[in-house]
């Protein structure tokens, strides 16, 4: 268990990072960033699997109800810069991959304790670029296909999404600009980064917006420091931007 | 086993000094005689080894000034990356000089003539009256003061789209490369207006970057090798005849990571932070976090030899990644006769490897503890509690105080190590190239210094 603490500290120092390197004399330092991105995938890996391990052990016992329980919980544990990052793209994306999912796609898909990882990887890689691209063109025009309650909370939280999503637009897109030595890699800012996110942090995007990981984080215990969540958390409402200007770097 | 003494300290008299004065590289001359050292501030002051020994100011100049990159909005800062000596040909030395983004070739020479007896200008410069001039008279040249001036020859400028981190000159004198986090051009001296890539890393998609450049350098000898180590802990070897695109390299040193080991910081302390070749040109020295490896250019799978520099911080990476003193980029050095391989710690400290005998020592750089000919103690840092006064606990060790750039004399030994703003030149006591001087020298912030005749 302390090993999630640790990792989530370490993530948060490393988003800290990311955040105070924008402001840093002398431009990005792609050196440091990729290191500093190295270290916050590590850290994501272990606390994602400190994460399924723990899951595997609730799913045994709730019923109806388990999927949106377990949608709260991935939601908060799951780094927030993943769900910040992904907020204006990956939204969109990890919809697809949660339906998308060739297991079941209740729960098993997030409770299976079996290479977590590599399911969120493939995930990843084979639904979330496939779409990421129409995701991103078409805003929110994509909808799920399930009925599902979850899907159902997804689209809403979609939905919420799209209205700031211009906003983060605007603020990623000259932040990556400023941050890109390559000029001509503006116009594929948008969906090079959905795409990046999600194969360097593997995927699993839950698609939250600041409010809705905001209000599932408050309803929920975790083993974590509550000043390192909070932390992160502030500290995230702040990243989308520099962490795309860093992988589109 | 060198024991070194300390022969010329050149630091800031005041105890407070800027960030300006810091001093971020250190390189002898070819020859050994003269001494650069880069700032931060982009200034570059060169001191010149007297006949008793000791090294003296010889020449200062504003190198790089800060820009801006009005384009991409950001601020090219203008602190000296890296100095490279070209050989000296004659009376006056050519150096080049980088920061973040221009490469500089300066040409350092001394005047002590100046022409007297001119026919329209008076002694003070000012213009005669026409009127007045009854004779003419042909201008002879006459003894001056000293004059040590540095104009710039060349400026290489627009090359990299990225931080610029190495220049090395090539064993022709006529080329040389320049390596940015991505890409490595090779330049000729005299053209400044293009340069040929030869080393690309960038990806077609940029998400894809795995790995960056982290430093480059042509073999002393063989004009078409040149090794570039990478973030990933690899050192490559490129041949130019085989191919004008180096990406493809010759050889590749990389060392197989024990995965018992692994950390959230095991690919961190892996990046290379520095690569030197030896002088016979055999052996390739590479510096990581918490190690130096000597290679065998013929065997790139492991090193033949490693030394653990300062193995104690690995229980403490996390609290040196907070810090950022685990992005500290370590440099290294060889001995002229390549038997002593050189390195930086914390604590200002500075390691020195024997390679034959595999004795090491440890020494401290530092004004409280280096008194003029006074031999240097070893010092030991210790993990339990002491054991001897000189032992120094890990905890106690003072990050801030880094000891990031040495170097070491082309032939003799002489070291240079660099901590913070203070320049610290020390010289083998048993050394045949010497005795010691007697006055101190003493380096002022203020760019003035006495040395230097005011033009």
């Amino acid at each position: 268990m302390e090993y999630k603490v640790e990792a989530h500290r370490i993530m948060s120092i490393s988003l800290g990072k990311i955040y105070n390197s924008r402001v840093q004399r002398g431009g990005i330092k792609l050196h440091k960033n990729l290191l500093v991105s190295l270290v916050l995938r590590s850290a994501r890996q272990v606390y994602l699997s400190d994460y399924y391990a723990g899951v595997c052990l609730n799913a045994q016992h709730i019923e109806a109800k388990e999927w949106e329980l377990m949608d709260a919980d991935r939601e908060k544990l799951i780094p927030a810069s993943e769900r910040h990052v992904g907020a204006e793209d990956g939204r969109a994306s990890r919809l697809q991959e949660k339906d998308g999912d060739s297991l079941d796609p209740s729960d098993v898909a997030v409770t299976s304790p079996v290479s977590p990882a590599i399911s969120e990887t493939q995930c990843g890689s084979s639904d979330c670029e496939t779409d990421a691209d129409a995701a991103v063109t078409e805003g929110d025009s994509r909808q799920p296909p399930k009925d599902h309650a979850c899907s159902h909370r997804k689209r809403s939280a979609e939905e919420t999404g799209v209205s700031e999503t211009p906003v983060k637009r605007t603020k990623v897109t000259p932040n990556a600009i400023v941050a890109n030595n390559e000029i001509e890699e503006g116009e594929e800012m948008d969906t090079s980064n959905v795409s990046n996110l999600i194969t360097i942090f593997g995927s699993g995007f839950s698609g939250l917006l600041s409010k809705d990981s905001a209000k599932s984080e408050s309803e929920t215990d975790d083993s974590d420091s509550g000043s390192g969540q909070i932390c992160c958390e502030q500290m995230l409402k702040n990243l989308n931007p520099w962490t795309t200007a860093i992988v589109a770097f | 086993m060198l024991s070194p003494v300390l022969c010329s300290e050149l630091s800031a008299l005041e105890p407070e000094y800027t960030e300006a004065d810091v001093i971020s590289t250190v390189e002898f001359s070819q020859s050994g005689e003269f001494l650069a050292t880069g700032d931060k501030g982009g200034r570059v002051v060169i001191f010149q080894r007297e006949p008793q020994g000791e090294y003296n100011v010889y020449s200062t100049f504003q190198s790089h000034d800060p820009e801006f990159d009005y384009l991409k909005s950001l601020e090219i800062e203008e602190k000296i990356n890296k100095i490279r000596w070209l050989p000296q040909l004659h009376s006056a030395l050519f150096l080049l000089t980088t920061n973040d983004k221009t490469i500089k070739l300066w040409k350092v020479s001394e005047r002590d003539k100046q022409p007297e007896g001119y026919n329209l200008k008076d002694e003070e410069g000012r213009v005669k009256d026409i009127s007045k001039i009854t004779s003419l008279q042909v201008p002879v040249l006459r003894p001056m003061d000293l004059l040590v001036e540095a104009s710039p020859r060349r400026v290489f400028s627009n090359a990299h789209a990225y931080h610029i981190n190495s220049i090395s000159i090539n064993s022709d004198c006529e080329t040389y490369l320049s390596a940015d986090d991505l890409r490595i051009n090779l330049w000729n001296l005299s053209i400044t207006d293009r340069s040929f890539n030869i080393v690309d890393l960038k990806p077609d998609n940029m998400e894809d970057l795995t790995e960056v450049i982290t430093v480059a350098e042509f073999h002393p000898h063989h004009c078409h090798l040149l090794a570039f180590s990478s973030s990933t802990g690899t050192t490559r070897l490129c041949d130019m005849r085989s191919r004008a695109l180096c990406d493809q390299h010759a050889k590749l040193f990389e060392e197989a990571v024990d995965p018992a080991s692994r950390s959230f910081f095991s690919e961190l302390i892996s990046s290379v932070s520095d690569v030197k070749f030896s002088h016979s040109g055999r052996y390739l020295l590479t510096r990581d976090y918490l190690s130096a490896k000597v290679w065998d250019l013929n065997m790139e799978k492991k090193p033949v030899e490693t030394y653990q520099v300062h193995d104690y911080l690995r229980s403490k990476l996390c609290t040196l990644y907070e810090s950022d003193c685990i992005f500290d980029k370590f440099e290294c050095a060889w001995n002229g006769t390549d038997s002593v391989i050189m390195t930086g710690a914390y604590n200002n400290f500075f390691r020195m490897f024997d390679r034959a005998s595999r004795r090491d020592v440890t020494l401290e750089a530092s004004r409280e503890v280096c008194k003029r000919r006074a031999v240097l103690r070893p010092r030991r840092v210790c993990i339990g509690r002491k054991r001897r006064e000189s032992d120094i606990c890990v905890d106690s060790l003072d990050f801030r105080k880094k000891v990031l750039h040495t170097a070491w004399h082309p032939t003799d030994n002489i070291i240079a190590i660099a901590a913070r703003n203070n320049l610290y030149i020390f010289q083998d006591r048993h050394s045949p190239s010497g005795h010691h001087g007697v006055h101190r020298i003493e380096q002022e912030t203020a760019p003035q210094l006495e040395d230097t005749p005011p033009q």
